[in-house]
């Protein structure tokens, strides 16, 4: 469903992506790991056109998107870019909810005022995903008044009002104290568990072994390695896999 | 938000038409005009003052002085009434040429340099120079023992040149004939040059001052009117002679006091009887009778700063989501125009507006370059006001909105703006209560009002004191619930987002 093919990226004199090629499948499942600024977020961004490339092309569907001219991008581009964004949801680590909107507003603002479906069916449709995430009481509430968790919550109830056809989540729990962790991932093991297709950046190596059909490893904007969760835990074949899971596991036990 | 748009447009169009209907009008038969509009419009400033054109004490909503009685009887000669259009004295000539008004009558000498522009009417008095220094100064005596000494006069006034010509003297000037005699008893000049009339009227009743030596210099006041106007110069010129014979011009200086042996070139020599009006009587006449008038000029500043802000705060917005969101032609456009209104003079940009456009063909009546003029200055401040709220808003905002499937002018509108404008309220609320004051400078395009007002009424009757602390009251009485209510409003929205 998703095609990447030799996906460059620099910021300014800094060659980040050197040609990335990844296929990902219709309700499969990719956990993306790596050391911080290993390029695995930047990928997710590329992805959801919040990021320009250099060279390469993205397919979402049938939909291609190639490396557009950043400082004049033509109209046909910004269009291309956001028939992506309708097929493809993101959630962000810092949850970036609206703060001038109640909870309700958050959720139907764009499905009303992008998709032109009425406020009735709006509404409905919010209530009802709210439900499901065990905050119908917080409608009316802002965000300000909730805890990150619930945040994290509504914004990915937020990106699922758009009925996307695949989710990105780029850090969802990195800024969340550790006892909310919990929450956020039972709702976006639920989605999993549904089919949907996801895409997740984390440090969560449980949770990743846990829900992945595939673990991508990326270190210095390369992709080292990529296999069956258990393939990567237990047998790693890289030393640069080996590397970064021991750090990371040290400090999981400390 | 969109209701709070929706008014300000309300306003600005009923700003617009209003200033269309009192747009001014040029044309060069003015005989023909005048006869039509059943009223001769002449220019002159009244805070010039007496005894020229200025508020009479007892009723200071009406104008007094030499010139509307000749005014007058030249009105009652054409048929129809005269009414006088406040104008600064240094740029009544530019007014006239614009169309401000018929002709221009305000102690106008008749120079080579002002003939190159318009249209003298043969001379309606003859004036001298009067040097007037302390009383106990002993050390000039007449015109001779200037050099070297501190003389001030009137910016612009053949006086000038005099001073000028002389040489080694250090000329101060003045754009109103009051001050230059205040600081004069108070010391801060040596001497001052002006016109025997103004001498008369305001330097001599006072005892702390004296004439030194005779009148020098001799010239004429001429009625200017516009080049090219030659019937209505005619018309103007037969008038006069006419109240000349009749000896109604005569009568006019009799009443004023200002007969000399030098008006005999004009006159047959008749005595003059004496009889001041107004100096002393306005000093001692109540100050309720100025209120009227300041309650006027009140209501024209809330006009002009309501409407300008209205103004800057939608043309700031406009500037800055091109500057922000724009394409480079014009973003780079944007930002040019913010840094060039903000990096030169308000009053230069008056300036230009009013008495630079006409040049081109483009010409503004005064309430619209006010508000055209107040607006396009603070809208760059706005603007910039606008854009530190928007830098304020976390760029996550932004990602988020575009990742839900907003364009770009959506989510500045849904997701940007709001959050934005809460940041730049207490900015904008604070300019507006600035503009209030600022709007004084419109006075320079003959606006009156209430800083123009308080001047004025303060050169008649020399009462600063007194009519300052009212018309600060009054500015204080119209910006202090101002700043209440931005309190209030910001209280409101931080409260509910």
């Amino acid at each position: 469903m998703i095609k990447v093919r030799d996906l460059h990226k620099n910021y300014g004199e800094h060659h980040l992506f050197k040609g990335i090629n990844l296929d990902i499948d219709k309700g499969e499942v990719v956990v993306f790991i790596g050391p911080s600024g290993s390029g695995k977020s930047t990928f997710l961004r590329c992805i959801n056109g919040l990021e320009y490339f250099q060279k390469g092309e993205i397919n979402v569907g049938d939909i291609e998107l190639h490396s557009i001219n950043r400082l004049m991008p033509d109209k046909k581009d910004f269009d291309t870019i956001r028939r992506i964004r309708l097929k493809v949801g993101m959630v962000f680590q810092q949850f970036n909810l609206f703060p001038h909107m109640t909870v309700l507003e958050n959720i139907t603002e764009s499905p009303e005022k992008v998709l032109g479906i009425g406020r009735d069916k709006a509404v409905e449709n919010a209530v009802a995903l709210l439900k499901r995430i065990n905050l119908e009481k917080k409608v009316n509430s802002y965000p300000d008044e909730l805890s990150g968790g619930e945040q994290q919550r509504v914004a990915i109830a937020r990106a699922l009002a758009m009925k996307p056809e695949a989710m990105l989540f780029d850090e969802p729990t990195s800024s969340l104290d550790p006892e909310m962790v919990g929450e956020v991932l039972s709702v976006i093991k639920e989605l999993v568990d549904e089919g949907m297709t996801t895409l997740i950046a984390t440090h969560e190596m449980d949770f990743a072994r846990e829900v992945a059909d595939r673990v991508v490893v990326f270190d210095q904007g390369e992709i080292v390695e990529t296999g069956r969760p258990e393939e990567i835990f237990t047998s790693p074949k890289t030393e640069r896999t080996k590397g970064f899971l021991s750090r990371i596991l040290k400090r999981s036990i400390m | 938000m969109k209701n709070v748009l929706r008014l300000l447009s309300l306003i600005l169009g009923l700003a617009v038409i209003l200033a269309w209907t009192v747009s001014s009008q040029t044309s060069d038969n003015s005989l023909e005009k005048i006869k039509k509009r059943g009223y001769l419009l002449w220019g002159s400033d009244a805070e010039g003052g007496a005894p020229y054109a200025f508020p009479n004490p007892k009723d200071p909503s009406r104008l007094i002085g030499f010139e509307v009685d000749i005014a007058e009887a030249i009105a009652k000669e054409l048929g129809v009434k005269a009414k006088q259009s406040q104008n600064a004295w240094d740029s009544l000539i530019p007014a006239l040429e614009r169309g401000d008004f018929d002709m221009a009558m305000n102690g106008i000498e008749i120079t080579e340099q002002r003939e190159a522009k318009v249209l003298f009417s043969i001379p309606y008095y003859i004036y001298t120079e009067q040097l007037v220094v302390r009383k106990e100064e002993t050390s000039i005596k007449d015109i001779n023992g200037i050099k070297g000494k501190k003389v001030g006069t009137l910016s612009g006034a053949v006086a000038q040149d005099i001073l000028m010509n002389i040489g080694g003297v250090e000329v101060k000037v003045y754009s109103g004939q009051v001050e230059p005699y205040e600081d004069l008893a108070l010391g801060r000049l040596d001497a001052v040059l002006l016109d025997l009339p103004i001498a008369a009227y305001y330097a001599k009743p006072n005892p702390k001052l004296k004439y030194a030596g005779s009148p020098v210099g001799e010239g004429f006041y001429g009625i200017a009117m516009r080049k090219g106007d030659e019937q209505f110069k005619k018309k103007i010129d037969e008038i006069l002679s006419k109240l000349l014979r009749t000896g109604e011009l005569k009568k006019i200086y009799d009443k004023w006091n200002m007969w000399n042996e030098a008006q005999a070139k004009l006159f047959e020599s008749i005595k003059g009887a004496s009889g001041y009006v107004g100096l002393e009587e306005s000093k001692k006449a109540p100050l309720y009778t100025f209120l009227p008038n300041l309650l006027k000029g009140s209501g024209i500043t809330i006009i002009i700063s309501v409407v300008s802000m209205a103004l800057a705060i939608i043309l700031g917005l406009v500037l800055t989501i091109l500057r922000l969101y724009g394409r480079p032609p014009l973003s780079a456009l944007a930002a040019a125009y913010i840094e060039i209104y903000r990096g030169t003079p308000l009053l230069i940009q008056l300036y230009i507006l009013y008495y630079g456009l006409p040049n081109i063909g483009i010409s503004l009546s005064p309430l619209m370059a006010a508000f055209i003029g107040l607006g396009m200055n603070y809208a760059a401040y706005e603007a910039e006001l606008y854009r530190a709220g928007i830098n304020a808003v976390p760029k996550g905002q932004m990602e988020a909105a575009l990742s839900l499937g907003m364009t770009q002018s959506l989510a500045v509108r849904r997701v940007i703006l709001p959050q934005a404008l809460k940041i730049a309220l207490p900015g904008v609320t604070n300019d507006f209560i600035a503009l209030f004051k600022d709007s004084s400078l419109v006075s320079v395009i003959a606006m009156v009002e209430l800083t123009k007002t308080y001047s004025i009424l303060a050169a008649t009757t020399l009462r600063f004191f007194e009519l300052g602390m009212i018309v600060a009251l009054l500015y204080f009485a119209m910006s202090y619930p101002l700043s209440l209510f931005a309190r209030k409003l910001e209280k409101k929205l931080s409260n509910k987002k």
